[in-house]
C-alpha cells in the first residue's frame, strides 16, 4: 500500500493535469484573442535551468526557429532573469524580447510552494494591468481547482485500500461469527485466512489441557498435498514459539499467529504465499486482527458446547424420569434418532433445528407423566375419558418444559407432534404448514416407531407393514413431503440393518 | 475460466473482476462490492453469482451473510490479466 507521493510526483501530476485542463485551454483562447498571436508555454519546474528555458523557447518562438542565430542565448538569458524575478516577487512579470515581442511570466504556486510558471509571448503592446490581474486571478483559480482534485485523488488512493481492507475484516468477522459449531468454525477460519493472506496452507492448533502441547485441529492445504496433523510441543517450531512467547513468529515462508484470550489458547500458522513472496508486516497485522476475531468465535463455540452439554444432560435426566414412569417403553432407540437426523437433513433443516428435534424426541412424551399408569399399560381399548387424558399429554409436556428457557425451541414440536396434516389431529387441530416442520417430522417418525414397537395394548406391526401405513397416511395424517423423504431414508441399508439389530417388530 | 465462451461478460462483470483483481485479498459481501463498483446491489449480487459459476470468484456462505473472494487459480488470474489489458 503506497501512502505518500513525493514532491516531484505531485509536481508532475499537477502539470499533467494542467496541460489537459480544458479551463486552461479556454483561458489561453480567451486571453489569446486579446493578446494577438500569443504563444503559450509552461515551465514545469520551480528553478528552471537555462537549458530548460532554451528548450521551451526554441520549440515555441517562430523567430528563433527561423534565424538559427546566436539570438537564442540572449533571449534565454533575458527570460531566465524574468523567471528569477517572478520567483522572487511571486507575481506576474512583463517583458519585451529582443524581437520586440511583449510577454509575461506568472509563477504557479501554492502558499510558499512554487511549482513552475506559465508564460506567453504576444505581438500586441500596451496590455492593461487590469487584464494582467484578471489573467493571474483566473490562472490561480484553475491551479487551485487542480490542486483540490489532486488532494481528493490522493485522499481516495490512501483511504480506499484501507476501507477495502476494513470491509474484508468486517466480512470475515461476520462469516466467523455466524457459527457456534467448533468443527465448522476452525476450517472456516483456516480457509478465510488462506484467502485473505493468499497463502497455500493453514494449520490451526489449540493448546491442550496440560498447556504443554499444541494439538492439531485443522489443516487446509489448497495445493491438495496431504499433510499430517502433528502435535507440537510449546516452544518448538514456529507455532510452538508463537504460543510460548504470545506474539507472531514470521519468516519468509511461514507466519504463526497466536490466538490469545487471557492466555494463549492456540496458534494459526500460514505457510507459503501463492505468489512465492515472503510474508509481510501487513500480513502479520491482518492475521493478528483475524486471530482476535477467531478467539472470540472459538470462545463462544466452546461456551455454546458447554451449555449444550448441560442442556443435553438435563434433557436426559428428564427423559429418565419419564422412562421410569412409562417403564422405558418410550425411550427412543438409536435407529429412531438416526432416521430423524437423516430426514431432517433431507428436508434441509439447519443444525440448530435438527438439535431441537433431537431434544424433542427424548422428551416428546413427557406429558404422559400425568397419565395414570393403568391407562398407559391398559391392554384393552381406552374409554373416552381415558383417551381425552392421553390427548392432553402434548399440552402437559409443553407446560412442563416451558420454564426451561434453553428448551423453548422444542416446545412447538412437542405441542404439535400429534397434529394431523389434514387438521384432524390434536391438541389444536392445525393443518398443513400451520404445523411446525419439526412436529410434522416427529409425527411420521414417532408413528413409525409406535407401530413397530411392542406395546401392552397391541402386537407390533412388521417394518414393511408400518412403512405401508405411513405411505397410506400421506396427505391425511402426514405431510406428503416428509413421507417422501421418510420412504427414501427408511429403505437405506444402514437403517434396515439398525432396525434389524434392535429387533424392532419382534 | 470455465466455459467463458458461454458467458458474455457485461461491463458490470468486468468492473467486479477488476475490483477483485486489484484487491486480491478482499472478501466482501454483495453490499460491500456494490459500494466499491458503484452499482446497484441486486445487479451486483447476480453478477457475483455468475462469476462464481465461472470460477473467477469463490463464495463463502454462512447463515447470516455471504462473502465473495477472488480465485486462487494462477491460470484464471493470468487469463484475467490479459482480458483486463485488452479492455
Amino acid at each position: 500500500m503506497k501512502d505518500e507521493i513525493t514532491d516531484s510526483e505531485y509536481q508532475q501530476e499537477l502539470f499533467d493535469r494542467l496541460r489537459r485542463s480544458s479551463s486552461l485551454k479556454k483561458e489561453e483562447e480567451c486571453f489569446g484573442a486579446c493578446l494577438k498571436s500569443a504563444l503559450w508555454w509552461l515551465i514545469e519546474e520551480p528553478h528552471p535551468s537555462s537549458a530548460s528555458i532554451k528548450k521551451i523557447v526554441l520549440s515555441t518562438c517562430p523567430f528563433l526557429k527561423k534565424s538559427g542565430s546566436g539570438k537564442d542565448s540572449n533571449c534565454v538569458g533575458m527570460l531566465a532573469d524574468v523567471v528569477k524575478e517572478a520567483e522572487l516577487e511571486r507575481k506576474i512579470i512583463n517583458f519585451e524580447c529582443i524581437e520586440g515581442l511583449r510577454g509575461f511570466i506568472y509563477p504557479i504556486s501554492q502558499g510558499d510552494k512554487l511549482y513552475g510558471y506559465i508564460g506567453a509571448c504576444y505581438t500586441k503592446k500596451d496590455i492593461s494591468s487590469e487584464l494582467m490581474n484578471v489573467f493571474a486571478a483566473y490562472t490561480d483559480t484553475i491551479v487551485t481547482e487542480i490542486q483540490k482534485e489532486l488532494e481528493l485523488s490522493k485522499l481516495y488512493e490512501t483511504v480506499r485500500p484501507r476501507a477495502i481492507a476494513l470491509s474484508t475484516v468486517h466480512t470475515v468477522h461476520r462469516l466467523i461469527g455466524s457459527t457456534l459449531d467448533i468443527n465448522e468454525l476452525l476450517p472456516r477460519v483456516a480457509r478465510l485466512s488462506l484467502q485473505v493472506i493468499r497463502a497455500n496452507r493453514c494449520s490451526i492448533k489449540l493448546v491442550d489441557s496440560t498447556k504443554k502441547l499444541l494439538l492439531p485441529k485443522v489443516t487446509v492445504d489448497l495445493r491438495e498435498t496431504k499433510s499430517k496433523l502433528k502435535k507440537v510441543r510449546i516452544g518448538r517450531w514456529s507455532p510452538g514459539k508463537a504460543a510460548k512467547f504470545g506474539r507472531p513468529i514470521r519468516d519468509k515462508d511461514y507466519l504463526a499467529t497466536p490466538l490469545i484470550d487471557e492466555d494463549v489458547i492456540g496458534v494459526i500458522t500460514l505457510y507459503d504465499k501463492i505468489d512465492g513472496k515472503p510474508f509481510t508486516q501487513f500480513d502479520q497485522e491482518i492475521m493478528s486482527t483475524l486471530a482476535e476475531q477467531a478467539v472470540i468465535a472459538i470462545k463462544n463455540a466452546h461456551l455454546y458446547k458447554e451449555q449444550e452439554k448441560l442442556t443435553f444432560g438435563m434433557i436426559k435426566s428428564l427423559a429418565a424420569i419419564v422412562s421410569t414412569r412409562t417403564s422405558g417403553q418410550y425411550i427412543p432407540r438409536a435407529s429412531f434418532l438416526r432416521i430423524t437426523t437423516l430426514l431432517s437433513q433431507k428436508l434441509h433443516l439447519s443444525g440448530y433445528e435438527l438439535k431441537s428435534i433431537e431434544y424433542a424426541i427424548l422428551l416428546h412424551d413427557a406429558g404422559q407423566l400425568i397419565v395414570p399408569e393403568e391407562v398407559l399399560k391398559k391392554p384393552t381399548k381406552l374409554t373416552e375419558k381415558q383417551y381425552s387424558l392421553v390427548k392432553e399429554h402434548p399440552i402437559i409436556g409443553a407446560e412442563i418444559l416451558k420454564p426451561i428457557k434453553a428448551l423453548r425451541t422444542i416446545i412447538p414440536i412437542i405441542l404439535h407432534h400429534h397434529e394431523n396434516y389434514d387438521g384432524t389431529g390434536y391438541p389444536k387441530g392445525l393443518k398443513k404448514d400451520q404445523i411446525p416442520l419439526g412436529a410434522r417430522i416427529m409425527a411420521v417418525v414417532s408413528a413409525f416407531e409406535a407401530m413397530i414397537t411392542k406395546r401392552p395394548y397391541r402386537t407390533p406391526k412388521s417394518i414393511n407393514a408400518a412403512i405401508d401405513e405411513i405411505r397410506k397416511g400421506s396427505g391425511s395424517q402426514f405431510d406428503p413431503r416428509v413421507v417422501q423423504a421418510f420412504l427414501e431414508v427408511v429403505r437405506r441399508k444402514d437403517i434396515t440393518d439398525m432396525l434389524a439389530r434392535e429387533r424392532y417388530g419382534k | 475460466m470455465a466455459n467463458d465462451a458461454d458467458y458474455a461478460l457485461s461491463d458490470l462483470h468486468i468492473k467486479i473482476i477488476k475490483f477483485f483483481h486489484e484487491n486480491q485479498s478482499s472478501i466482501d459481501t454483495p453490499r460491500g462490492v456494490s459500494t466499491w463498483v458503484r452499482e446497484e446491489r441486486s445487479k451486483v449480487s447476480k453478477a457475483l453469482e455468475d462469476l462464481v459459476k465461472l470460477k473467477i470468484l469463490s463464495v463463502h456462505r454462512a447463515t447470516s451473510t455471504t462473502g465473495y473472494s477472488y480465485t486462487r487459480d494462477p491460470k484464471i488470474i493470468s487469463k484475467i490479466e490479459k482480458l483486463l489489458k485488452k479492455k
